[in-house]
């Protein structure tokens, strides 16, 4: 089916100011948008209020208003310019909330503006707690067991069927303050109590809790004729408890067996389908119970999010351009995978490689603020990274984040076992450095799983490069083997922390090492050719190729 | 035809001072080499940009914006050269080690950015140029910062040389604020020496942006900052044109920016920030590279600033690239590229994460703690500012109660913006200090109690919605005061507050015209 003719204006919503949970991302996804409507021929028109971001530049819409991103002003931009639909999925919730506003006052129907990407039954279906909660009983998918209470009472008539322990947080307090856990019944009594007087309407809200179990993200496109297509699974590190964007995160997922990828699959298409977002991308979001397998879902995001950008930029398939071309009406098998030209959008990115995202914070400009991290994001920005291995790409993220950290090393042997202990049960910006110094003390996979609750095999692959740190540090530049560089630049070892290990200096390392080789970000796992010239660095072992007289001529395999 | 590569360098992870301001100018360098004929190649590891799309350049190189990884590209691709002054601090870093490796760093060369960041030789260029800066010293020990404090005179600000965007930089008012800050915050010793300088209270702040191409240089715009000194100039809001500077003052700033430029051999972007007091203008801090308001200023004045500095960049002049410009008769004195009868004003607003950070005081100082802006654009500045304010998050209230308590310092300048607001139909609640000042000066007020006195005290005024904007200057140490629970409180319950008292009288213009003209709307593309 080809694009609609009935619409020709569009209206496309930013998201404003760069906040803590909403950065530069819905840049990326705005500019992109913007970009594919007008090479659909659409005219665009844009507001945003933040002048920093590349979309609001005057050659991206065809018309740009940098003005306040508040319902009155809206309503006057769509007075003057009339246009024929509204896209606000790609602005984050800012944008949403927007639509969602000039929708419930009428201003979208008096001005004859349709909403596409997403209506407003499926964004309210998504966003308003309790109708979530029955769309999903119907489709016969978990969630965690909670309950709207006002009074003591109220609480002590529900805590039966929740189960200890229970997250309890009060309604509408700024930024989730006053939330706590409760673990017994006197605990419960105290914490609910402190609960309702914090929150300005009385009201707190009891959750089964869910905190250590695994956490999932599965970035889903579907069409107007019903295909859906995964385009990327994210694993966090970090279990429950920890809002998204602050957990280090991986892509694809590492630790779900098929059946349980192919489980997830199944729920995520069923989700976007029960909540009825027609075309477009979402992110549903997973924790699957380490004990006995179960997952429950947490949320989706009828909208492109942070997780969206991320998905984008680790399998080159770009999210936001197809949720645009969708929303005018193109499906999936329509449109064609810029990076391979041959591949249509229907046809799931498919990777070879290992992504990690790691959270970048700020506490030094906040020194009074409690640095726990918890379920309210306080991140100020991220970085990925791309690697051949999982060891390869955390490492190649530590180096990226700009701290003056090359490695999992940062001079933690001056603290006793309870500091160290206890960094890794609190969650923390530094977990991370703390785990790697457990381990250097000799402590367990099984013992630092108990305390942090992450995935043995993460822990595992952690444990095995500081292992070889510890290896390197017996050697020195002139001892070590070319075999053993060059598996420690496999593992992700940078120049300067060799230099720290092996006693030299980082352009010693330089000289001696072998060279990098560049992959390229192709979406098929090399399948087809790829046209898009996006690539990341690794230390691929040599490759062979016979020649015609029978000897193997050994190349390092480069794609740039 | 083939030009070569050219490798430009990203931002890196955002963090606070250094967002997405950068990534815009990146991203614009990478458009203006692409149209040069230029192979442009990105080299960027956060994954939240525009730049990091792979349709922006012709290559992406999605790695650590570290040595060893530009090194390993740069020999892989052999490129002309590379770009380091548009992502910040990020890539800045990484000119010189890149240059002792034989890399070619294009534009301005790490020598200036070198002699603009090291105190010494920026003091003797100043001096050459017979410019002014605040005096200032360097103390390598407790005692010779005490003696240097009394020389310059206080208030000082004073911060530890190794830490970089204004960490731990505090204004600090007598020896014994002093002593507390050597003895308490910061290590002082011989290699880490304490950086004073004198703090010129009440002064007007502003940046520039200016592109120069070596013999050329134009100013993009002078910008006024709305709050004084002492307030980081990446929390200020800011307006272009400046809104209460003279003519004079303004050619003169204009004058001085082109002469630093020529200094410094610029080639590219540099931002200036000045002082003014008294019609006498102090130079503060030079960098010759794209600031953070390069966005903003591009798109108040319509000209790419980023883009026509990489044009620089790859060798082309200013008269080719802008020849428009200079045929420019009559010029605005705020900028080189308006003309004298441009009429409007943009005004940027910063937002705060206060409300993430629920223990800390939301009060602006030298150390910057916002995370993203907004712009606000009309013809009538209290439109522009009260745009801005909404941007931000800020709904300015029409009618209802004011608060207001401020300094001694501050209080004869009250008085004006007072009255205005009772002619605007607020009432105005006051607690015992300003109340009585206020009355002494005809301004009739409903007295308040403090967070001691008697309940309901001020905080839970504000609680209950009975207050519908603040003004509340702090008194100099801070100290968790009322004026912390009070600033929480308007934090929480989201009403608009000002801390300054330039804040404040923006704040009366914006609500007064609101009232009288209403808000419109107007796309870039019509103006």
């Amino acid at each position: 089916m080809p694009k609609r003719t009935d619409i020709q204006r569009i209206l496309l919503i930013g998201s404003g100011p760069i906040v803590i949970g909403q950065a530069a991302e819905f840049d990326y996804s705005g500019t992109q948008g913007a970009k594919a409507l007008k090479e659909e021929g659409y005219e665009v028109v844009l507001v945003n209020s933040n002048p920093a971001t590349i979309m609001t530049d005057p050659e991206i819409a065809d018309k740009t208003y940098i003005e306040p991103l508040i319902t009155p002003v809206i309503e006057k931009i769509i007075e003057k310019e009339r246009p024929d639909a509204l896209l606000p999925t790609l602005g984050g919730q800012t944008a949403l909330n927007l639509a969602v506003d000039l929708y419930e006052k009428g201003i979208l129907d008096k001005y004859n503006v349709k909403m596409i990407g997403a209506s407003y039954e499926a964004i309210k279906k998504a966003e308003d707690r309790e109708l979530f909660k029955e769309a999903m009983e119907r489709i016969g998918l978990l969630m965690p067991k909670s309950a709207v209470v006002r009074s003591m009472a109220e609480a002590f008539e529900v805590i039966d069927w929740i189960g200890f322990p229970v997250i309890i947080r009060p309604s509408f307090t700024l930024g989730g303050t006053g939330g706590s856990i409760a673990y017994n019944q006197d605990e419960f009594h105290t914490k609910v109590k402190a609960g309702l007087e914090a929150s300005p309407i009385h009201e707190v809200l009891l959750e089964e809790s869910v905190i250590g179990w695994k956490e999932f993200e599965m970035e889903v496109m579907r069409d107007k004729n019903d295909n859906c297509v995964i385009v990327c699974s994210i694993e966090n590190l970090d279990p429950m408890g920890i809002h998204t964007g602050d957990s280090i995160t991986v892509a694809p997922a590492m630790t779900l067996t098929d059946r349980e990828y192919q489980i997830l699959r199944n729920y995520s298409i069923a989700v976007l389908r029960e909540i009825g977002i027609e075309t477009g991308g979402s992110n549903v979001q997973f924790a699957q119970n380490p004990e006995d397998g179960t997952f429950y879902v947490i949320e989706m995001n009828p909208r492109v999010s942070r997780s969206s950008a991320l998905a984008s930029k680790a399998t080159g398939f770009p999210i936001a351009k197809i949720a645009a071309k969708l929303a005018v009406g193109y499906t999936l098998d329509e449109l064609s995978n810029d990076i391979t030209k041959e591949t249509p959008a229907s046809f799931e990115p498919t990777i070879d490689y290992i992504v990690t995202k790691i959270p970048r914070f700020d506490f030094a400009k906040f020194p009074e603020t409690d640095s726990t991290l918890t379920t309210m994001m306080k991140s100020v920005g991220e970085v990925m990274a791309i690697g051949r291995t999982f060891k390869e790409s955390i490492q190649k993220a530590v180096r990226s984040l700009e701290l003056g950290r090359y490695g999992l090393y940062i001079g933690l042997e001056k603290y006793d076992e309870e500091t160290i202990r206890e960094k890794i049960i609190k969650p923390n910006a530094d977990r991370l450095w703390y785990i790697a110094e457990g381990f250097r003390r000799g402590w367990s996979v099984d013992e630092i799983h108990s305390l942090s609750h992450i995935d043995r095999w993460f822990l595992n692959e952690i444990k095995e490069i500081v292992d070889f740190e510890q290896k390197l540090s017996d050697k020195t530049l002139g001892t070590i083997s070319d075999e053993e560089l060059e598996i420690a630049k496999q593992m992700g070892f940078s120049d300067k922390e060799l230099a720290r290990l092996l006693k030299t200096t980082e352009d010693k390392i330089r000289e001696r090492r072998i060279k990098s080789s560049f992959k390229v970000v192709d979406t098929c796992a090399a399948e087809f050719e790829a046209y898009t010239p996006y690539y990341y660095s690794s230390y691929e072992s040599l490759s062979g190729r016979l020649s015609e007289d029978g000897s193997i001529t050994y190349f390092r395999d480069s794609e740039n | 035809m083939e030009k070569g590569k050219v490798i430009i360098l990203g931002s890196g992870p955002n963090r606070i001072g250094q967002g997405i301001e950068f990534d815009y100018a990146c991203v614009h360098c990478v458009w203006a080499l692409r149209e040069e004929g230029y192979k442009a190649i990105m080299v960027n590891c956060n994954p939240e940009t525009v730049s990091t799309d792979y349709d922006t350049s012709d290559k992406l190189f999605f790695e650590p914006i570290v040595l060893e990884h530009v090194l390993n590209i740069i020999e892989a691709e052999e490129p002309i050269g590379v770009v380091v002054q548009f992502g910040g601090q990020t890539p800045l870093k990484l000119a010189v080690p890149l240059q002792n490796y034989g890399v070619n760093i294009l534009g301005t060369s790490p020598e200036s950015i070198d002699i603009a960041e090291d105190r010494e030789r920026f003091r003797e260029l100043v001096i050459k140029l017979r410019l002014k800066q605040p005096e200032s010293g360097i103390a390598r020990s407790k005692e010779e910062a005490v003696i240097i404090a009394e020389r310059i005179g206080y208030p000082i600000l004073v911060r530890p040389s190794y830490v970089l965007g204004g960490r731990a930089m505090r204004l600090v008012h007598d020896t014994g604020e002093l002593l507390e800050y050597v003895e308490e915050a910061v290590y002082v010793s011989e290699d880490k020496p304490l950086l004073i300088d004198r703090f010129i209270e009440d002064a007007i702040e502003l940046d520039v942006d200016a592109v120069a191409d070596g013999e050329d240089v134009l100013v993009g715009a002078i910008m006024e900052h709305i709050e004084e000194v002492g307030v980081h100039s990446g929390d200020s809001a800011t307006c272009i044109p400046p809104y209460t500077l003279k003519d004079e003052i303004m050619e003169n700033i204009k004058e001085q920016t082109r002469k630093l430029a020529i200094a410094l051999g610029v080639k590219g972007l540099m931002n200036v920030q000045f002082a003014v007091k008294n019609d006498e203008i102090y130079i503060i801090e030079v960098n010759p590279r794209a600031s953070r308001t390069v966005p903003f200023v591009s798109k108040s004045i319509g000209y790419p600033l980023a883009k026509i500095a990489s044009k620089i960049i790859v060798g082309r002049k200013l008269k080719e690239i802008v020849p428009k410009i200079f045929e420019l008769k009559e010029k605005h004195p705020s900028s080189d590229f308006l003309p004298k009868d441009f009429n409007r004003f943009s005004i940027k607003e910063v937002v705060f994460p206060w409300n993430r950070f629920p223990e800390v005081d939301p009060l602006l100082g030298p150390e910057m703690k916002s995370t993203g802006e907004v712009m606000g654009v009309d013809e009538d500045f209290g439109l522009a500012f009260w745009k801005a304010q909404a941007g931000a998050g800020s709904i300015l209230p029409e009618s209802g109660n004011i608060f207001i308590s401020v300094a001694d310092k501050d209080k004869p300048f009250i008085v004006e913006p007072a009255k205005n607001l009772q002619k605007l139909g607020f009432k105005i609640y006051a607690t015992k200090g300003t109340y009585k000042f206020l009355k002494e000066h005809g301004i009739q007020a409903e007295l308040v109690s403090k967070l001691s006195e008697e309940r309901p005290n001020i905080v839970d005024r504000i609680r209950n919605g009975e207050i519908h904007i603040i003004i509340n200057t702090p008194s100099g140490r801070r100290e968790r005061s009322d004026a912390y629970f009070i600033r929480r409180a308007a934090v929480e319950h989201k009403i608009p507050y000002f801390t300054t008292i330039r804040g404040a009288k923006a704040a009366v213009e914006a609500i007064k015209s609101f009232k009288e003209k209403g808000i419109s709307v107007k796309a870039l593309q019509d103006s």
